[in-house]
């Protein structure tokens, strides 16, 4: 009798409470939707919890986030952009912008944000036609990563600063079980990202690779590969699968992001492994990712921009760029990141980043990157030697250009 | 009021029962086949695709995909790739049919344990190829070095011949149980009299099997072989997880190579070209089948 008097207690109390939270929710505000493609658990957390701040700091716009796998999420903008099913905002990989915006599916946001602070790389992979379509949201670049016991294990004390040295060293700590080196070269925009920096190191730009210069940098990946320094495994290796490969021990040296650092930490921490500028040929470079946001013309302009203006606050950023790993693309707010001596690792990023590119900003950027990515393709499968690749790609972007 | 009744005479019902069909098909299959045809004859790239008039192109898309080389690789991929799967997967199935027919004790559980390929998601098994085909992990390589047939490991799927091997073999895997149980099937629809009455005239085991068996067996076979055409040459989910085309494009094919131009290079127009010249292909091969089921009846 006790018992089933205390359960009703506890329905009745349930209902009550629902019937509250229905009605809470009846009143509630216009919804917002924003679309990401973050598959690391700890950033689509912080996003959550940053959205969760915002929702409960104002009861006018609600914002839900959507997890789109990054696979799917241009074929999803794509859809939606030619169905006029799109969310209000979207947080989307940097090289890509100027493709949707020349699509007219942002908003101009000229005026509407003071990017004057911001890294010149991330503002101008938002600008198409001196025409603001979106915010910076975090930027990254990539470095260089060494085992550091694999260094003292094969005597080398010196880190490598340029090609030769590299080559030196990745042959070395090469050994039965352990390749030198390793960078994604996957054929798609990932390996393009991680090729660039070579390219760029040359001197060459993206749109001249078939150059004295382009071809040095195409010969070079490839002896990595017919040396043995490099595993050609790595045609097939996301940058998450180079960095598995990395804290497993099976490469001494990798090329990758800051992301990386909050997964290394966590799954290998017992791993000595440090951090250094990616080596040069003739000049250090590297290249700029990371995401931007940007407003969906169309839909719920004022919203997303009431939430743009919420999660562009100092505040909010340092928070996101901390769980994330990334580096903030305010140059105030990145001076002042990192100041933890456990985070010290953060700032060769940092450094790194004054070196650092961005792709494009050009709407047909993917073609490019395709032909780019094609040619390191090939010269690393030995299907063609450097200077024929080149001459293909050159042929690829030289037809894009001219339209 | 009569001709309502009329209306509702035996034959005419049966358009009202056909009616929600033919809805379905016209609206899910049929639209999106239309407008895709539509689609193929414009200029749609990233820069039109949201602008209300898109640029008509003629057939412009169509005789640039044929000049691209990687289209004509896909073209002779889907090709040696269909032809290949087909006829090691229908002669394993049919000789697994075969063997099973035999009906010895533990007959039936094994069948069914050959039915799990074709259970089993096609990305589990493309993760699962790309594993076994690995060039350091892979339990292939393993096992062929450690019986000394190979000295150096074999790089699969990073060297352009060896990775089509490998997504075929995938393939085969998964097509093995469905021409087996569809020619098991059939099998069982031939008379046991005729065999018996073969075997008292004398006729030898070859002989039966193809004096009676095959001819017998011409419909399954005819309906087996086309349909397995049809479900391999729009493969997608097996490449694209296993080697995404790569690599250097030596193994992509139509369908991949359609999703790449049209979500990866914004290149609508072209993407929507190769998949019509797909369907076309596909077409042609689906009007083989029902005329050939349409000789049964």
């Amino acid at each position: 009798m006790k018992l089933r008097k205390a359960a009703a207690a506890v329905l009745s109390t349930a209902m009550a409470v629902g019937v509250l939270a229905g009605a809470v929710q009846v009143s509630a505000a216009e919804d917002i939707t924003l679309w990401y493609y973050w598959e690391n658990e700890g950033h689509q957390r912080a996003l959550n919890e940053m959205i969760g701040t915002y929702n409960s700091s104002q009861d006018v716009y609600a914002v839900t986030a959507k997890y789109v796998p990054f696979a799917d999420f241009k074929k999803q903008l794509s859809i939606g952009a030619s169905a006029s099913e799109l969310p209000d905002l979207v947080i989307l990989d940097s090289p890509d912008h100027a493709s949707y915006a020349s699509m007219g599916i942002f908003a101009d946001i000229t005026g509407k944000f003071d990017v004057s602070t911001y890294y010149e790389g991330p503002v101008a992979s938002a600008t198409l036609d001196d025409v603001l379509y979106g915010v910076p949201f975090g930027c990254n670049c990539l470095s260089l990563y060494y085992n550091r016991d694999m260094f003292d294990a094969a005597g080398i004390t010196e880190v490598p600063q340029t090609w030769d040295e590299l080559k030196e060293t990745a042959a070395k700590l090469t050994t039965d079980g352990v390749t030198g080196l390793a960078f994604c070269s996957l054929q798609n925009e990932e390996g393009t990202f991680n090729f660039v920096p070579w390219l760029w190191s040359t001197g060459a730009t993206s749109y001249d690779i078939n150059s004295e210069a382009g071809i040095r940098a195409l010969t070079f990946v490839k002896d990595l590969v017919d040396s043995g320094a490099m595993s050609k495994e790595c045609i097939n290796w996301t940058q998450g699968d180079v960095m598995n490969q990395f804290i497993s021990g099976n490469v001494a040296m990798m090329v990758n992001g800051p992301w990386q650092i909050p997964t290394m930490r966590d799954e290998a921490p017992d791993l000595n492994w440090d951090v250094t500028l990616i080596p040069k040929d003739t000049e250090f470079a590297s290249v700029i990712g990371g995401e931007n946001y940007a407003v969906v013309a169309g839909g719920n302009e004022e919203g997303a921009l009431d939430f743009l203006t919420y999660a562009t606050q100092k505040e909010q950023v340092t928070f996101m760029m901390t769980q994330m790993g990334y580096i903030s693309a305010d140059s105030e707010i990145a001076s002042e990141q990192f100041a933890s001596e456990e985070d010290a690792v953060y700032k060769k990023f940092v450094d790194q980043l004054e070196y650092a590119q961005a792709r494009g900003p050009l709407p047909e950027w993917p073609e490019v990157s395709d032909a780019i990515s094609l040619a390191f393709n090939e010269v690393m499968t030995g299907s063609a030697e450097p200077a024929d690749a080149a001459a293909e790609a050159q042929a690829t972007i030289d037809s894009v250009l001219a339209r | 009021m009569k001709r309502i009744k009329q209306f509702f005479r035996y034959d005419n019902v049966g358009w009202l029962y056909v009616f929600p069909a033919f809805a379905y098909m016209l609206y899910f299959v049929g639209y999106p086949i239309l407008q895709n045809i539509i689609l193929s004859f414009q200029d749609v790239t990233m820069r039109t695709l949201t602008s209300p008039d898109k640029p008509f192109a003629g057939l412009q898309n169509y005789i640039e995909i044929f000049q691209d080389k990687v289209f004509r690789t896909s073209l002779t991929n889907t090709l040696v790739f269909t032809v290949s799967c087909l006829v090691v997967q229908f002669l394993i199935g049919f000789a697994l049919a075969l063997f099973f027919n035999r009906n010895f004790k533990i007959a039936k559980p094994v069948r069914g344990l050959l039915m799990m390929p074709w259970m089993i998601p096609i990305t589990v098994t493309a993760l699962m190829f790309k594993f076994i085909f690995g060039t350091d992990v892979g339990i292939l390589n393993y096992i062929l070095s450690s019986l000394g047939l190979i000295k150096e490991n074999i790089e699969w799927l990073t060297t352009p011949g060896t990775a089509m091997f490998a997504v075929i073999c995938a393939n085969v895997w998964i097509g093995i149980p469905f021409n087996m149980i569809l020619i098991s099937t059939g099998l069982t629809t031939i008379p046991k009299e005729l065999y018996e009455s073969a075997s008292i005239d004398g006729a030898g085991k070859v002989q039966t099997f193809f004096k009676i068996t095959l001819p017998l067996l011409r419909p399954t076979i005819e309906s087996v072989l086309i349909l397995g055409f049809i479900y391999t040459f729009k493969v997608f989910d097996l490449v694209y997880v296993m080697t995404g085309g790569g690599p250097v494009n030596s193994t992509h094919m139509l369908s991949t190579y359609s999703y790449k131009l049209s979500f990866e290079m914004f290149k609508y127009s072209k993407g929507s070209a190769v998949a019509n010249v797909l369907l076309i292909i596909l077409l042609i091969v689906g009007s083989f089948y029902l005329r050939a089921t349409k000789e049964e009846d």
